[in-house]
């Protein structure tokens, strides 16, 4: 039992996750309400995307600060397509996408051509696409949005399941086959447990790092277009407050800051222990700046917590 | 000693001027003079008396806020609680000028003293648990900002001495009086890092931290006191906001300090320093915030909008470390 709890990744999380959920519908019966269960869900959903953005850099060891402002800038592109030259939701909404695939082609090109620190490259390209944003919204929201989009982003099936659901769920399944059953997938595990290794396997760390930050910037950019239809306007602060959010759920989710190691399932369970916390403390009326502090020490817990396990392993290893 | 050789950068010769043109000090000076020159012959007011004051009081603040980062790359870290640090550190000097009506030069101290605590807790973390900066302060930086607005209640204390006020309005010789406290850490920083043995053990630690700790030096003590340096000196950046501000704010450095973060590495990078630690240099770290600085106010000035700033400034750090990459693979090349 106890090897189960410290080997798989997603089982801890779950557990926690699960008894969380009892714990505060125990003291407050209204978070099992249909309305709370929907708003919960449509903050996974979007947060889920935004985690899994930064989980595929974290599996090749490296960091992308840049998520939230790729993610905002493909939002207001989306909002202003429709509202300024009246595109078709679906048609604007690739072209969002794409412009989050060309932001995260650009992240991958920089890094893997140059081999300068991920986290230089991502900040230099946070301001260019932050300073974008702000430059063609001028830091006003986009109001117009279609009323087929605000529709989208805001009904539900099945009672609590929000129509946002099935896309994040979609591209968990993705991630999930991705990650291990694709060769690709294997290669980013590879390239971020050991590049010099993956290297002299026939691996090239320069197309794998590009693939894995294109992947980045495709799903920040969907989390910021769910996320204009959830919010019914295109908002220039759209991605401000991701970055903390990305790293604590696949981190919760027990994956590796040094890379080759992360978990999918695992890290959807991250955001539901996240979004779970920061609901109970809107029910229980509490400062929602308490928020920041309490995500703050779960990072600093959670990844003491996977060292400790790393070592436990390790041990285990060579026993 | 072994220590020594880490230090890189060598003393230049009083006549080798060949070798001092090819500095990358000598580089941000003129890369200054040429967009001073261009932003003056575009707009005469750049040069104005009103605009040196401004541009000089940015200059100092910005530059403070470069050194701090500098101080934790020189051990191979990075911190992206500068920012928190520093609006945490102005809170409590706004607070305890406010409610407590400490004098003011106390005051002072007690902010700075916050913000190298604060380091501290950084830094005994980063050596405690052996994880990487990068991890460690992106998790303290909202609970250090989390806890300040929680106790603060996200006040603005505008209870601040006009003697205090007045100091960072003052000019001198055309420039801000700021600018004084500034230079007076730089020539500090100069004088740790080059001839202190605690610098030069910073420098190690971050160089080499195995060799380091072999040659005696304790590797995880200097991480803790460049954070702690790096805490102290975000503070003194964030008072001299203060100062010219009138009154401590909240948002004054963005979400969760976060505005400072492109700034505090544009100084440093821009200054050669390398960010797996070991090498900086001061003066180079002083006149890449100078050049930010010149650039973004010569940008406004010519009203190429406030909003294309950011994005022109991320591009000036991209080129940067691309123009640094290429020289390196030069020199390397024609060192074969």
């Amino acid at each position: 039992m106890s090897r189960l709890f410290v080997q798989s990744d997603w089982v801890t999380p779950m557990v926690v996750a699960l008894s969380l959920g009892v714990l505060i519908s125990l003291f407050n019966p209204a978070f099992l309400s249909t309305f709370n269960i929907q708003v919960l869900l449509e903050a996974v959903s979007i947060n889920v995307l935004i985690a899994l953005s930064q989980m595929v850099i974290i599996a090749i060891g490296q960091m992308n600060l840049s998520v939230g402002a790729l993610g905002g800038l493909a939002a207001v592109i989306f909002a202003g397509l429709m509202e300024v030259f009246g595109i078709p939701p679906i048609l604007a909404g690739a072209m969002a996408l794409s412009v989050g695939l060309v932001g995260g082609l650009l992240n991958g090109l920089l890094i893997g051509l140059t081999g300068i620190s991920a986290f230089v490259i991502t900040l230099a390209t946070l301001s260019i696409f932050k300073g974008l944003n702000l430059a063609i919204t001028q830091a006003q929201p986009f109001y117009e949005i279609p009323d087929s989009v605000k529709l989208f982003g805001n009904s539900t099936l099945f009672g609590p399941f929000p129509v946002i659901f099935i896309p994040a769920a979609l591209v968990v399944v993705l991630l999930v086959v991705f990650f291990n059953r694709l060769p690709v997938g294997r290669w980013l595990l590879a390239v971020g447990g050991n590049a010099h290794s993956a290297e002299l396997s026939g691996i090239s760390t320069t197309k794998t790092v590009v693939i894995a930050h294109a992947i980045s910037g495709l799903l920040a950019a969907c989390a910021g277009i769910l996320l204009v239809a959830r919010l019914q306007l295109g908002q220039p602060t759209i991605g401000d407050d991701w970055l903390l959010m990305s790293f604590a759920a696949p981190i919760i989710g027990g994956a590796i800051l040094a890379g080759g190691h992360v978990s999918t399932v695992a890290t959807v369970f991250g955001v539901l222990i996240v979004a779970q916390i920061t609901q109970a403390l809107v029910l229980f009326n509490i400062d929602p700046f308490v928020v920041q502090i309490v995500l703050g020490l779960m990072i600093l817990t959670a990844v003491t917590a996977n060292q400790w396990r790393e070592l436990r392993m390790k041990h285990a290893g060579q026993e | 000693m072994s220590l020594v050789s880490s230090d890189a950068r060598k003393p230049v010769r009083g006549l080798d001027v060949k070798r001092l043109l090819l500095t990358n000090e000598f580089g941000l000076l003129l890369l200054i003079v040429v967009f001073g020159t261009l932003f003056y012959s575009v707009s005469s007011g750049f040069l104005s008396s009103f605009n040196l004051n401004s541009m000089s009081r940015a200059a100092a603040i910005n530059v403070m806020i470069g050194f701090s980062m500098m101080a934790v790359i020189a051990t191979g870290g990075l911190s992206l609680a500068v920012g928190a640090i520093g609006v945490c550190s102005a809170m409590m000097c706004g607070w305890l000028l406010q409610e407590i009506a400490l004098p003011w030069p106390l005051a002072l101290v007690a902010a700075i003293a916050t913000g190298a605590l604060l380091g501290v807790i950084n830094g005994m973390i980063e050596v405690k648990t052996r994880l990487h900066s990068f991890i460690v302060t992106l998790a303290t930086m909202s609970l250090f900002f989390g806890i300040m607005i929680f106790l603060t209640q996200a006040q603005t204390y505008r209870g601040i001495p006009a003697s205090f006020v007045s100091f960072g309005r003052m000019k001198v010789m055309g420039f801000s009086a700021t600018l004084g406290p500034t230079l007076m850490v730089a020539a500090a920083l100069i004088v740790l890092y080059n001839f202190t043995r605690v610098g030069k053990e910073m420098l190690a630690a971050g160089a080499k931290p195995q060799a380091a700790m072999l040659s005696g030096v304790r590797v995880g003590r200097m991480i803790v006191l460049a954070h702690a340096l790096s805490g102290g000196l975000a503070a003194i950046a964030a008072l001299l906001l203060v100062a010219r501000n009138g009154a401590a704010i909240p948002s004054m450095a963005g979400q969760q300090g976060q505005d400072w973060l492109l700034v505090a590495f544009l100084g440093p990078v821009l200054g050669g320093a390398v960010l797996t630690g070991g090498k900086i240099s001061v003066v180079g770290a002083f006149l890449g915030a100078v050049l930010v600085t010149v650039l973004s106010n010569g940008l406004l000035l010519m009203q190429i909008g406030d909003f294309w700033l950011q994005a022109t400034l991320g591009a000036v750090l991209l080129l940067a470390v691309l123009l640094d990459l290429a020289r390196r693979k030069f020199l390397e090349r024609r060192a074969q």
